[in-house]
């Protein structure tokens, strides 16, 4: 009987989705047969006019390239404070895109989350943005404390930096306290919470414009309950990424998810890929990928339609994500690990 | 379907379409349909007239036969190749993207569809000088990789300048707004395009899976109708403008595990030609990640399973050119 009403829910979940989210449709020449009943033809044409001038103010105003890299240029990336993938990446985390993050557990996944929920409020004056973070937590994994340590750790990296006087005034508003209230948290407990706090989120969206990076920490959780049926798995995900795709490009925030990573056997040979399909994988720009290789920690561009592919050493200390530091790699907090799992 | 009007052809008057409405007789469509004897007893009209206004509307609307020999003369003067601009994608394909026909690349994530399409619509208005639609539903459309595309091929920023100001992208993600953007270019938004010089030549769709997928399945048939909605659409315009119409599409695996082409067999005999990208997975890729394996699957004019490797970081095909500054990441990794 559950089983019944859950299954209404989330069909009516999806077509909410496919038609609200979007503009009317409209009608075509071919369909006006209905409308014309009674009315004479000059009203029906007028209204076609009427129908027509509206779509071409709304959806089909196109941008050239260029504007598009103005635009780009405009909006910066959030650094990662870790300046080989900084420069991987081309300046860091870019703004207006969709980036995932994959990985085994343990391998930093959420320290990087952590990371960039700090570093999006650097102030502009020292080459961050300024701005604020909503993190959509659904494994229960987000750690003030952790928090705190970075954020301090910022703070004292950004004050021994200061030279002049804008970058002092700037310092003093950039602190541990003020990092922390600029971070909003949100914690889903399964995958309708989720689905339902993104369909809400362009009105919180709305009276923050300062919000320059959404973080939901993670996406592949709250969908593993969903094995029973793999479809409609799929298909809510590709709307969950869409959906994703166009927060990010319309409010111009940054988007970071993470994934987890799952086992895929092919021809009697066993691969460590990312987790909830490949359909899904189209949905994220840019894919980041975090390993072990030994003990040293490993992050890897797979797919990036603006970076060659590349990969970079990294360590986790306890000031947060950093570059890997190779005489003190084995004084990083957690050196090891494979055998915590 | 057409709504019947006055002097459509001659005896169609305003007393007979009154009594035609009368009969719930609105379109071509239903008088055509409708039983003739029929209706002449309804509308007191003669059956012999109606016949006639029968007979000329069908010889309004229907379709008429060409002969191969004007067909082809037409198809010398309207249809262009455009290269795009890869060697071996180009061997693939041809030589290059009719116009008039839907051209489809699909591939798994992070095999290249988008850089692909970077490659195309910048050759096309560079070299080619004429404009590109590129509309965007994945996101993935990054102008600074255009222009670092842009840059392999001419160091004057005017020209550079010029080329990305002949890609007119539009961000859509929903099929609404992309049904809505088809429609609004059928009717106009093409010649609009044009400013910048050059008309209009391709139409990019990167990708059309992302939109139309999250709709089929499930016990809603809808989606199905939306997809072929887009695709003659997409036809539509690749006709009546002579344009190349490229899209991207995703893959699924088959139970033997093989890989194919996305959104079902309905879909598949929309494009004219599709073709299937790949990473290379061979230890050579350590050393080269931007080599890219293409076979064409779908080909009317090639014999299909044809296979051509290409590097993505070298789209011109030039070999001996350097690698530019962001590309040489990798060498420089520990």
């Amino acid at each position: 009987m559950t089983l019944q009403i859950e299954n209404v829910i989330r069909s009516v979940w999806i077509w909410f989705w496919c038609f609200f989210g979007s503009t009317v449709l409209v009608p075509h020449q071919g369909s006006s047969s209905r409308w014309t009943q009674g009315r004479s033809i000059k009203n029906v044409e007028e209204a076609l006019e009427a129908l027509q001038a509206a779509r071409t103010g709304e959806g089909g105003a196109s941008v050239t390239a260029l504007e598009l890299l103005q635009k780009e240029e405009e909006f910066g990336s959030i650094v990662t404070f870790s300046s080989r993938l900084d420069e991987a990446l081309g300046g860091g985390i870019p703004v207006g895109k969709v980036t995932e993050i994959c990985g085994a557990p343990g391998v930093g996944k959420t320290q990087l989350c952590l990371q960039l929920a700090v570093d999006v409020q650097v102030p502009p004056c020292f080459g961050g943005l300024g701005g604020q973070v909503i993190f959509v937590d659904t494994e229960g994994s987000f750690q003030l404390q952790r928090v705190v340590d970075l954020a301090g750790a910022a703070v004292r990296h950004c004050s021994l930096l200061a030279e002049d006087e804008e970058q002092r005034v700037a310092m003093t508003t950039f602190s541990v306290e003020t990092i922390l209230s600029n971070i909003f948290l949100v914690r889903c407990r399964d995958y309708v919470e989720l689905l339902a706090e993104l369909h809400l989120l362009p009105d919180f969206l709305r009276d923050r414009p300062k919000l320059r990076l959404l973080v939901v920490d993670s996406v592949a959780f709250p969908f593993l309950r969903l094995h029973d049926d793999l479809s409609q798995r799929t298909r809510l995900l590709q709307g969950l990424g869409l959906q994703l795709i166009a927060t990010a490009t319309r409010h111009s925030i940054a988007v970071v998810i993470t994934n987890h990573m799952t086992t895929r056997l092919r021809g009697g040979q066993s691969q460590l890929v990312p987790a909830l399909g490949d359909v899904w994988g189209h949905a994220p720009s840019i894919r980041l990928l975090l390993q072990w290789e030994e003990s040293r920690r490993l992050a890897s561009i797979v797919k990036s339609p603006g970076h060659m592919d590349a990969t970079v050493q990294y360590q986790i200390t306890c000031e947060g994500f950093r570059d890997a530091d190779q005489s003190e790699q084995l004084q990083s907090k957690r050196p090891r690990i494979q055998t915590d799992q | 379907m057409v709504v019947l009007l006055e002097g459509m052809c001659p005896g169609l008057d305003k007393d007979l379409l009154r009594s035609l409405r009368a009969a719930d007789i609105r379109t071509v469509e239903d008088l055509v349909s409708s039983d003739i004897e029929d209706v002449a007893q309804k509308c007191s009209v003669s059956y012999k007239a109606l016949l006639s206004i029968r007979r000329v509307l069908l010889a309004q609307h229907t379709a008429f036969p060409v002969s191969g020999a004007d067909l082809y003369e037409e198809l010398l003067s309207s249809t262009a190749i455009l290269s795009t601009g890869n060697p071996s994608l180009d061997k693939l394909l041809d030589s290059g993207l009719y116009t008039g026909e839907i051209t489809e690349l699909s591939g798994g994530p992070g095999s290249g569809k988008s850089q692909v399409c970077f490659g195309v619509s910048v050759h096309i208005a560079h070299r080619l000088k004429q404009s590109v639609i590129y509309i965007d539903t994945t996101g993935g459309l990054t102008a600074s990789r255009l222009l670092q595309m842009l840059q392999t091929e001419t160091d004057n920023t005017d020209e550079q300048m010029e080329a990305l100001q002949r890609i007119h992208t539009f961000r859509l993600f929903d099929v609404c707004a992309l049904l809505d953007c088809l429609y609004g270019l059928c009717s106009g938004g093409l010649h609009k395009a044009r400013v910048g010089g050059g008309s209009v030549k391709a139409v990019i769709v990167d990708s059309v899976s992302a939109v139309i997928a999250p709709l089929l399945g499930g016990r809603h048939n809808e989606g199905m109708s939306l997809m072929i909605q887009v695709a003659a659409a997409l036809k539509t315009m690749a006709k009546d403008f002579s344009v190349a119409v490229l899209v991207t599409n995703h893959v699924t695996r088959s139970g033997s595990g093989e890989v194919q082409p996305g959104l079902g067999v309905s879909w598949s005999h929309i494009p004219r030609t599709r073709i299937l990208l790949e990473r290379v997975e061979t230890g050579a890729c350590v050393s080269r990640p931007g080599r890219r394996r293409v076979t064409l699957v779908k080909s009317s004019r090639q014999a299909c399973r044809i296979k051509e490797d290409f590097d993505l970081q070298r789209w011109s095909g030039a070999d001996g050119e350097a690698p530019s500054g962001k590309r040489k990441l990798d060498q420089a990794d520990p």
